[in-house]
Order: C-alpha cells, then structure tokens, then sequence
C-alpha cells in the first residue's frame, strides 16, 4: 500500500493537453484572427434588408398557408409527370451504369495503359464538372424540350459517378486473381472478366442502386429547367400558383425517395 | 540435344537468367537450372533470395532482363502476345494466396484453367466444351471436391482452396506445374495433405513441379531434389539425403530465421504422426 503511494507521488505533478491542431502558434492565432475580420468584413458589408426580410416572412407564410392542405385533384397530371420522371430515371441510370463500365476499366490505373488511363480519367473528369442543371440547360438547348435532355443528362451524371468510383474499386482489387488468370493464359478481356469483374460487382450493383436513387431525385431538379418529368410539372405548379398541387408533388417526391431509399438499402446488403 | 527430343531430356532449361528491378541490386544473378521430364524439385531459400521471381520469370508473371528460359525446346523469353498466352497455358502456378475467383464457384474458378483453350464467348456465357466439363469432374473426384462444384469458392476452408487452385492449374494440361509457396497459407497437417496431393499428382501425370517452400523438413520429405538459392544465385542442387546442415548454413547462415528452429521442432512430431 505504501508502494502505491510512492509511485502516485513520484507522478503526479505533470499536466497532459492535447497537442493543439496547428502546432505553430503565430500560424495558429494567424488564422483565427484571418477568420474573424473575413467574417466582421463580410456581414458589414453584405446588403442585409431587413425590410425586405419583413415583408418575405409573411409572403413564405401565405405561400405554406396557400399550400395546406396537398391538393391531390389532378392525379392524371401528377402520374404523367413521375412516370416521366421515372422512366427518365431508369434510361438514364441504365445507360449510365452500362457505359461506366468500360470507362471505369480505363480509368483504373492498374489495368490500362497510361495513354487510356488519362483519357479514361478525363472523361470522367469532364463529366463531373458540371451541376446536372447546368448540363440539362445545355442539351435543352442542344435537343430542344422533353426527356431526351433528361436522359442524356443524367446519363452524363450517372457516368461521371458511377466510372469513377468503380474505377477506384478497380485500382483496389486483388491482384493476385488477376495474376492467376493471366498465368493460365487468359487475354485481356477474360482477364477483366474473371479476375476484376467478379470483384467489383457487388460494389458496381451497390453503386447502380445508389445512382436510380440519386437519379430519381436529379431527374426531378432537371425537369425545371425543362428537361422533362416531374420537375416541369412542379414548375407550373408554382408559376400558376397553384401551392397545394405544388406541395402535393413535393410529397410524393419525398415518398418516392424514401421508398427507393428503402429498396436500394435492402438490394445493397442482399449482394454482398 | 537440348531438351527437343522430350521425356527423359531436359524439359525444363534455364540459363544464365538475370532479374533486375530497376537499377537496383539484380534479384537473380544469371541463374541456370534444368528440370528433366518429371521430378518434383523444391526451391528453399531465405525471403529475398529470388525463389519467386525465378518462378514467375517461367510464366513470364515478371519479365526477365536477360538470359534463357526452353520448356520443351521451346523459348519463352520474348515471347509476345497470343504466343505468350498459348505458352502460358501450358505452365501451371499454384499461389501462396491460392488466387481463386472468390466470388465464383468451385467449376467456374476450376473451368477458368481453360480460359486459354476457349473463345471469349465461351468463357463468357460459361458455356465450356462437354470435356473440359468431364475432365473437371474427374479432377475434382481426384482430390476430393466434387461435391463443391456450385459452391462459393470463398466457402471453402484453405486446404480445400488449394485443391481447388491444383486442379485449376491442371485443367490447363500443363506441361509444367509452378508451385510457390503452396502451403504458406496453411496449417501443418492441411500442408503436409498438399504436398503429398502434388508428389503424387506429378508422378500419376508424370508431370515436373517446380515448388517454392519455406518448409525444409517437408522439402525433404516430399520432393526428389532441393535446389537453395542466396542472393538471387543457386548454391545447392541435390537430392534431400545430400541436404545436410552445411547446406542449410550456407543457404541460411547469418540470416535470421526464426521458423527454422520450429521447422526442427516440427519434424520430430510429423515424423511421429505420419
């Protein structure tokens, strides 16, 4: 017992902080004092109208009021628009998922050669780059109104998610299957098709579901800007003021994600 | 004479083989070593010493920088494209990790062993010729796993992975079959099955194995002749009963090697048992 006090004495005494995130104080402190002028520069000089900020309350109100209670009446109009939206969806995730493929096997390091790497990893690169709504903008241009434009926008979407993900799974796999195919003499393509594919499929089937959800949600945004589906039929509702119909599509927008949400969950963890 | 006239001759044929990564340190310095018809032959040496470099040299796994490697007269270095896969086919390997296809099945990762004889739309729809089918049957019967044909390879326990990995190999009618380090990966007992399955398969098919082993006392137990290997050259060729402590320094010396105590320890119990 008196061994254990001794041993406590002999201790004690020394105090223990976490080691700061910044080891170098003026660089620490620096940066503190950079935020807080950025932050007293930014709301001193932004246009804040209280005015208008008063006189938007009420207006949101109505606009909530207006839409109690979800006016369910045009159902034609409401199916007409998610079926679009759906099929939109479905096209465009098909077409999406099918045509990662090959790029993602481009884009993968380990298994194409550099030339194609980088032109695998620029497509990819090119079609992350815009906001579907931006693309959509563009092939409503290109293609005019409707579905098409939906279709090949989140098709773009689909690829520039989807291809680099599963192009990174790619670089992770275990090489030695690889290296058991080519030893019995298989070329490139059994190659891919024994020893990396069978690898990356749950992954390819996990990010597909993943992507009709988040399709689904996109195909609805795109639609504002007329790329067809629900997303237009939201859009009138709003420009005729018809906030009841507009707060029943939002609804069924929600429904519809939770439900998908819920399957892809499921058909995620039943591959693996 | 070389090798041309088949059984008997040597049909295996390295010479002068250099491996260097880089400019580093060769891993193998102008290595020969020639294997005739069939004999199971063990290539011991410390982690480094080149064993499976010289090993994927054969299969053209790892390219050679220079020198000559002949499997029945015929020359493997420089070979390009299908030439390279038509020979491949004809060299069996059997890896430490057994490198089965986990998510396919016990016959399809067998099957696999014919990807070199079959068309692309064959091996993708799984539609293999009627006697590659018989014959991966009969293999399978032969050690053991028929009755795993529609399981998941990754259900197998290690032992049954490795069979699996042999016949695969021999699916490909191999004129050779390359073994490195085929029973790292498992236990003592399920080890000793492996390597009397490969001892027996290579005198039934009178086929020659090469095998990387980290196991001295089951080199000597079940191969004809142990080749050791130091720093990328061979310093021993001979036949277990030739392989006597003085070997075994000079392969080993001055390296440590913790499992070779163990290996000892080993043997007294596996001599016990067997």
């Amino acid at each position: 017992m008196t061994t254990g006090r001794t041993a406590t004495d002999m201790t004690s005494g020394r105090v223990w902080k976490k080691p700061p995130f910044i080891a170098n104080p003026w660089l620490r402190y620096g940066l503190i004092a950079v935020t807080l002028t950025y932050l007293y520069w930014a709301f001193s000089t932004l246009p804040f109208d209280w005015a208008r900020i008063s006189e938007g309350l009420p207006r949101a109100a109505k606009i909530f009021g207006g839409a109690f209670p979800p006016s369910f009446e045009r159902a034609g109009l409401l199916w007409t628009g998610f079926k679009e939206s759906f099929q939109i969806a479905f096209l465009a995730t098909l077409l999406g998922v099918f045509l990662s493929i090959p790029i993602a096997v481009m884009a993968a390091k380990n298994v194409a050669p550099k030339p194609v790497y980088l032109v695998g990893r620029a497509i990819i690169i090119i079609s992350r780059s815009f906001h579907p709504v931006i693309v959509a903008i563009l092939f409503v241009a290109a293609v005019g109104f409707g579905p098409m434009a939906g279709i090949l926008t989140l098709t773009l979407y689909s690829i520039g998610f989807v291809a680099k993900l599963l192009a990174e799974e790619i670089e992770e796999i275990d090489w030695g299957q690889v290296e058991a195919m080519r030893s019995v003499g298989a070329g490139y393509l059994k190659m891919l098709i024994y020893g990396v594919f069978p690898q990356i499929m749950p992954r390819q089937i996990g990010l597909s579901m993943y992507q009709l959800d988040s399709n689904l949600r996109a195909s609805a945004v795109v639609g504002i800007v007329g790329a067809g589906g629900i997303g237009g039929t939201l859009m009138n509702a709003f420009g005729r003021y018809d906030y009841d119909f507009a707060f029943a599509i939002l609804l069924m927008i929600i429904g519809i994600i939770l439900v998908s949400e819920g399957i892809s969950g499921w058909v995620r963890k039943k591959v693996w | 004479m070389a090798g041309s006239s088949g059984r008997g001759e040597f049909m295996l044929e390295i010479t002068n083989l250099v491996k260097r990564y880089g400019h580093n340190e060769p891993v193998l310095k102008g290595l020969d070593l020639e294997v005739d018809g069939s004999s199971v032959v063990s290539i011991v040496g410390a982690s480094g010493a080149g064993k499976s470099t010289l090993l994927r040299c054969i299969n053209r796994l790892v390219e050679p920088t220079s020198g000559s490697i002949k499997l029945n007269g015929h020359q493997l270095v420089n070979l390009r494209g299908s030439e390279l896969r038509h020979s491949r086919r004809r060299i069996g390997m059997v890896f430490q990790g057994f490198n089965l296809i986990d998510r396919l099945t016990v016959m399809e990762n067998v099957l696999s062993g014919r990807l070199g004889y079959v068309s692309l739309f064959q091996a993708l729809t799984r539609r293999f010729p009627q006697s590659d089918i018989d014959r991966a049957f009969h293999l399978m019967e032969r050690v053991g796993i028929a009755h795993y044909a529609n399981n998941r390879a990754d259900q197998l326990s290690g032992g049954e992975r490795q069979r699996v990995a042999v016949v695969r190999a021999l699916m490909q009618e191999p004129e050779i079959l390359l073994a490195d380090e085929p029973t790292a990966s498992l236990d003592p007992k399920t080890s000793q099955q492996i390597m009397s399955l490969l001892q027996t398969l290579a005198s039934e098919m009178s086929l020659p194995v090469l095998i990387n082993i980290h196991n001295v006392t089951q080199a000597r137990m079940y191969t004809d002749r142990i080749v050791g290997m130091r720093h990328g050259q061979m310093i021993f060729d001979g036949s277990p009963k030739d392989f006597n402590q003085d070997a075994l320094d000079a392969i080993y010396g001055g390296i440590e090697s913790p499992d070779e105590d163990a290996a000892e320890a080993g043997a007294q119990t596996q001599e016990a048992t067997v």
